[in-house]
């Protein structure tokens, strides 16, 4: 099987920092995949390079055997791509409906100056249906901005998945939650994975160890390691850098 | 899915117990056109004079198209005086020399001032933020100065003088529309026209685009939207609109000053949108209410009237940021907040 999207030599300086240097990954459909690493480490760098949002100074990005190291980030959503961000990104004044209609219309009627935006009932459906996957249909009414932040970064991913990618990148879609939330987020990211596939970024091992099937180390930009959770787990240079004294 | 998607559809939240307020609000917010279609058919017999409404509803009209930018779509343009003085040197151009014919005229201005926008828009709309506004500025000063020195074609510093008050031909016969009252009617029909061309372009998925965009540019980015293309339409649209409202001042004055096309314009369109409630339909109209009724008040008592226009909407953008529309909306809904 051919990987759905490979990153070859894959560098990116600001100046005379190195944020990624030289990382060669790929992922294969249907997989969920985590990206770990210290603060710092470029993970979040690699989502805005993969994504389109920023250029790399060197290498490639492969997305189902086409090169997209040089579209421009519209393109690469179009393509099958998307991001559900660190920080909160969401459209803060619109209806939690509207903040994914909005998004799952993106893939067809953008210069529609005539019908009705809620005629297009297909648009409507899709929308409510993730509304529905990501437990915020009761909220649909509401004004996104009033959500509690845990409902807000579940509607960070709900645009992300209206925009129907082929590969969805989360970064750290638990940051700042409670246990609770945690929990529930984790459950729907395990609903996610069973028919998208998926690279997180997250810091919470708890997290990366339940949904992950293989785990990717960076450190100082450079790839560290690569493996199954288990491996990771007893990788004596990922411990000594990285995961020394967490609790896995 | 289907009831739910009907529920959706009316996302407008309407709360168990109304009071008498709240049901105008609501009725207003949801039938916009309708109820100002309605006020304005009035509105000539409720003020001191005619030509004062007259005015109002082009201001009106120049701040709606005015706010598809600056409500609409989140972009603050500081060179909108370039549309409206384009679309007035333009009627005024070809009712002189080309075509003594109404209609035409303000096809012309509404066309040029979109085609100006296209032009300057293509230019500007790169830039976000301050420099987006400085560079509308930067434009609309410059057509300003080529207005000003190109004598022949536009009158220079003396303006466009003895635009002909032609008759408006209708098929068959042609009425004068130069009565007062007349002359409201026919801009009004110009004015209920555009507002149902936005409000069909603001519920199109097209009009969500530009909320989107206004609600965050990076985002509709992420998901697929080419922003710029979006934010460029929306300031050519607004153009347009604002290019129509010139023509039909100009039609109502037979002359078109410099001024026109003068950063002052700009500054006064703003204020107008801003003093009203941006957003919405009903605040552009009521800030050019208020604004030229204050200015008819003021300019009879002093010649400064500027100044207290001015307090007026510094302490409007200190304690009301909303406007006054979007104050009212949002007192009377706190109100009935309260009360559940």
């Amino acid at each position: 099987m051919e990987p759905m999207l490979t990153t070859i030599g894959l560098t990116k300086n600001f100046g005379g920092l190195t944020a990624v240097n030289n990382v060669n990954f790929s992922i294969y459909p249907g997989d969920a995949q985590s990206i770990i690493g210290p603060n710092g480490a470029g993970k979040s760098t690699f989502f805005k390079l993969i994504s389109g949002e920023i250029k790399p100074s060197r290498g490639k990005i492969m997305f189902n055997g086409k090169d997209i190291t040089k579209l421009p980030q519209t393109k690469v959503s179009h393509r099958g791509i998307a991001v559900a961000y660190q920080i909160t990104n969401i459209f803060p004044l619109l209806t939690v409906f509207e903040n994914v209609r909005v998004a799952a219309q993106s893939r067809k009627t953008t210069f529609n100056f005539w019908s009705k935006a809620e005629s297009h009932s297909e648009i409507s459906d899709q929308a409510l249906h993730i509304l529905e996957e990501i437990g915020l249909i009761q909220f649909r009414h509401d004004i996104a901005a009033n959500l509690s932040h845990g409902d807000q970064k579940r509607l960070e991913i709900g645009i992300a998945l209206a925009t129907k990618p082929e590969l969805l990148l989360l970064d750290e879609p638990t940051a700042g939650l409670s246990p609770t939330e945690t929990r529930q987020t984790i459950e729907l990211i395990k609903n996610i994975s069973e028919h998208l596939t998926i690279i997180l970024v997250e810091h919470k091992m708890t997290v990366v160890m339940e949904v992950s099937d293989k785990i990717t180390v960076l450190h100082y930009g450079s790839l560290l390691a690569q493996g199954s959770p288990e491996d990771i787990r007893n990788n004596e240079e990922v411990r000594r850098v990285y995961l020394g004294g967490v609790k896995m | 899915m289907a009831e739910l998607q009907s529920q959706a559809a009316h996302a407008a939240t309407t709360p168990a117990v109304m009071s008498p307020w709240d049901k105008v609000v609501n009725l207003v917010s949801r039938y916009p056109v309708a109820f100002m279609t309605l006020f304005f058919i009035l509105f000539p017999f409720v003020v001191p004079y005619q030509a004062l409404a007259t005015q109002i509803i082009i201001w009106g009209l120049f701040a709606l198209g005015y706010n598809v930018c600056l409500g609409y779509t989140g972009m603050l343009s500081f060179g909108h005086a370039a549309y409206f003085g384009v679309g007035s040197y333009t009627l005024g151009i070809v009712l002189i020399r080309l075509w003594e014919n109404v209609w035409f005229g303000l096809a012309c201005a509404t066309f040029m001032g979109g085609i100006t926008a296209l032009v300057l828009g293509y230019l500007c709309i790169k830039r976000r933020g301050i420099y987006f506004a400085l560079l509308t500025l930067a434009f609309a000063q410059l057509l300003y100065f080529v207005a000003f020195q190109w004598v022949n074609l536009t009158g220079g510093d003396n303006g466009l003088r003895n635009i002909p008050a032609v008759p408006l031909a209708l098929p068959g016969f042609s009425v004068d529309i130069h009565d007062p009252l007349r002359f409201y009617f026919f801009v009004l029909f110009f004015v209920v026209l555009a507002l149902l061309l936005l409000q069909r372009i603001l519920q199109s998925p097209f009009g969500r685009v530009l909320e989107a965009v206004r609600e965050n540019d990076p985002r509709a980015r992420s998901c697929g939207y080419e922003t710029s293309n979006v934010r460029w339409l929306a300031f050519i649209v607004s153009g347009a609109i604002s290019g129509l409202a010139g023509g039909l001042y100009a039609l109502y004055l037979h002359f078109v000053g410099i001024e026109s096309l003068y950063w002052v314009t700009s500054g006064q369109i703003l204020m107008i949108t801003l003093l009203g409630g941006m957003g919405s339909f009903i605040g552009p109209f009521i800030g050019a209410g208020v604004f030229l009724f204050l200015e008819d008040v003021l300019s009879a008592i002093t010649v400064n009237w500027m100044i207290f226009l001015g307090t007026v909407f510094i302490l409007c953008v200190l304690f009301f940021p909303d406007g006054i529309w979007g104050t009212f909306v949002k007192l009377i809904g706190r109100k009935s907040a309260l009360k559940r």
